[in-house]
């Protein structure tokens, strides 16, 4: 019993980061239909900024967050108004949005690996090698610490989300792209802050990856897997549905990776994608919609 | 005049065809040509030796002109794009190396039956993926492929990531190539004229209507589901039978070698670029990417740099040459008809 209540906590502790993670990707999908496959390298990418601030002036990856988030937000800004603003109202621009984004992630990573070589790297506050001890159990603290960072993200966003007018803004965008138009919603804007909103959750997660796993470029693939299971369980564009995606299969992969070996867990995740695919394609909380 | 006996045979049609009768003659001329010098390439390694570099990059071309032919077909005709096309190539290769290694059969004997084993486990995920269009579909063919890479590296059977290391072909350096290069030009060619068969077929046209619009297509009685399955499983047979040889031909079987997913993107980076929904398209593309990689990329040094330009080229092409090089050229009148297939 104690064994299943540990496992359980582990699990928990992990869900929070996953649920961070994959929030930003679904909320960039709901707001712009872009199904942006970069998320994880530029999760990678924000990871390194945590790493070299910590390496070369000490910075807490935890405080590197409020570097983290701000750069981030600006470099999806920038990448959607580059790429994608000129074309959101086109045709099969979901379909291109997919392409173009993997093959973005693909040129983050050679550009990593190329500057920063494909070694593994980590950083190691004093925080990332403790537990804490509660009772018979323990939980890292580093992952205690990124999970609850996690939550207060979320809930900001929520917050963020629910009671301002930019947060209103976005979310008659992500009902009905054409009537928010129609009531004098400047959509373009809209998507560009809500792609940076995306990007700025991407650099918080990375900066709370670096204390958590081991990460090098070409990681990314392994960790957009994992996002895309996440997001499509979940239902694409939903908050709440990514949030119970996370939990659950933080948990799952966590019993899966105890009682299995730690190998099977990705596997985890490609499966339950499949199964969500052939049972309920709109995933948990989604609605059905195209695309 | 003649009775028309062709079933698209509109009056113009038939007048426009007469026209450009000497074209026809002078681009199956080429066609044929090419062929011909291909398959009399081997007779230079044979003669002088030293030729060996030149068959291996022909290899190479051949095995990325038959991926990029075969994804066409569920890619480019029907509009199902998948970023996991590399899977077939893997099972492929593995079917034959695992029968080869355990039972000593011959890959050159058992490529056809691995080609249609995985056109067969085409199909079941088809049955599963094609439930779902467009980002979701792309998602899905994305996860295949990453399972796939994780099941045969815990695999202890084919040795996971270490893989399965298989006996050279019992023949001199100087000869060692020419079986699978013939193998292969063989596979791309039927895989071509595969292409080119269901390009002109009811099923072909078919699909075009899904990639147009499926309701519509399923509401004019076109049976869109199973259709949609077919292509998939089609789209894998010759990729499974040229993983098959090309497993045979490297000597060792290693996930990190088929299953990457950039082999994936690039085999979409050739169709896309050569111009998708067209026959030559994916081939003209597969050679130019090999060849702007090899004489290009190679000299710049770091393999890094190889994936930073296969990206900034696929976004460029997505974003501003979508119909390809013969789409674009053939919208414009410009495409040199040896190089149109249609």
């Amino acid at each position: 019993m104690i064994e299943v209540t540990q496992v359980l906590l582990l699990g928990l502790a992990l869900g929070g980061v996953y649920a961070l993670m994959s929030s930003g990707m679904t909320l960039v999908f709901g707001v712009m239909r872009i199904v942006n496959l970069a998320h994880a390298a530029f999760i990678i990418m924000a990871a390194y900024i945590a790493f070299w601030m910590f390496k070369l002036w000490k910075v807490d990856p935890i405080v590197s967050i409020l570097v983290t988030m701000p750069v981030m937000f600006l470099v999806g800004a920038l990448y959607y108004r580059v790429l994608f603003a000129s074309r959101a109202d086109k045709s099969g621009f979901t379909d291109i949005t997919v392409l173009v984004t993997f093959a973005s992630a693909l040129v983050i990573e050679g550009l990593l690996s190329y500057f920063f070589t494909g070694i593994y790297r980590s950083t190691n506050p004093v925080y990332a090698s403790k537990p804490f001890l509660v009772g018979p159990f323990f939980i890292p603290q580093s992952q205690v610490y990124a999970t609850v960072i996690s939550i207060v993200l979320i809930v900001s966003l929520w917050l963020f989300l629910t009671y301002t007018r930019v947060g209103n803004a976005i979310r008659a965008t992500m009902q009905n792209r054409n009537s928010a138009q129609v009531v004098g919603v400047n959509v373009t804007w809209v998507s560009m802050i809500t792609f940076g909103i995306g990007l700025a959750l991407a650099g918080a997660a990375g900066s709370l990856l670096s204390f958590i796993f081991t990460f090098f470029p070409s990681k990314h693939v392994a960790w957009i897997g994992m996002l895309m299971c996440l997001v499509v369980l979940g239902g694409m564009g939903s908050l709440m549905g990514a949030m119970l995606s996370s939990f659950l299969l933080a948990v799952i992969a966590a019993y899966v990776s105890f009682y299995l070996g730690p190998a099977w867990a990705p596997i985890t995740f490609y499966l339950a994608l499949f199964l969500i695919l052939l049972f309920r394609p709109q995933g948990l909380l989604g609605k059905k919609v195209e695309g | 005049m003649e009775k028309i006996s062709s079933s698209e045979g509109a009056v113009p049609m038939q007048v426009q065809a007469h026209k450009s009768a000497p074209r026809q003659t002078s681009k199956r001329l080429i066609v044929l040509g090419t062929l011909v010098v291909l398959a009399l390439f081997p007779l230079l390694q044979i003669t002088f030796d030293g030729y060996n570099y030149w068959l291996h990059m022909l290899l190479y071309v051949f095995l990325y002109v038959i991926m990029a032919t075969s994804w066409n077909i569920i890619g480019g005709y029907a509009g199902y794009i998948s970023l996991g096309h590399n899977v077939f190539f893997g099972v492929g290769a593995y079917l034959a190396g695992m029968v080869f290694v355990f039972f000593q059969i011959s890959p050159f004997l058992t490529a056809p039956v691995a080609g249609i084993l995985t056109m067969v486990g085409g199909l079941l995920f088809g049955l599963i993926a094609l439930r779902t269009r467009g980002s979701a579909f792309i998602i899905s063919t994305i996860a295949l492929v990453l399972l796939v890479a994780e099941l045969l590296d815990n695999w202890k059977l084919t040795g996971g990531t270490n893989g399965l290391a298989m006996s050279m072909i019992s023949l001199e350096g100087q000869y060692a190539k020419i079986p699978y290069y013939y193998y292969l030009l063989v596979i791309m060619v039927l895989s071509i004229i595969t292409s080119y068969l269901i390009r002109h077929s009811k099923f072909g046209l078919a699909l075009r209507a899904i990639s147009q619009d499926e309701t519509k297509a399923d509401v004019a009685g076109i049976p869109t589901r199973r259709y949609k399955i077919l292509a998939f499983g089609i789209s894998g047979l010759f990729i499974g039978m040229a993983g098959a040889i090309w497993g045979s031909y490297l000597t060792y079987l290693r996930p990190s070698i088929f299953l990457p997913v950039n082999i994936g993107t690039t085999i979409v980076l050739m169709a896309i670029l050569g111009g998708k929904g067209t026959v030559s398209g994916p081939a003209i593309g597969a050679a130019i990417m090999i060849a702007v990689n090899e004489f290009v990329v190679a000299k710049l040094g770091a393999t890094e740099l190889n994936i930073v330009v296969t990206g900034l080229i696929l976004i460029f092409v997505l974003l501003y040459f979508p119909e390809g090089i013969v789409g674009t050229l053939k919208a414009r009148n410009l495409l040199p008809s040896f190089l149109d297939w249609d």
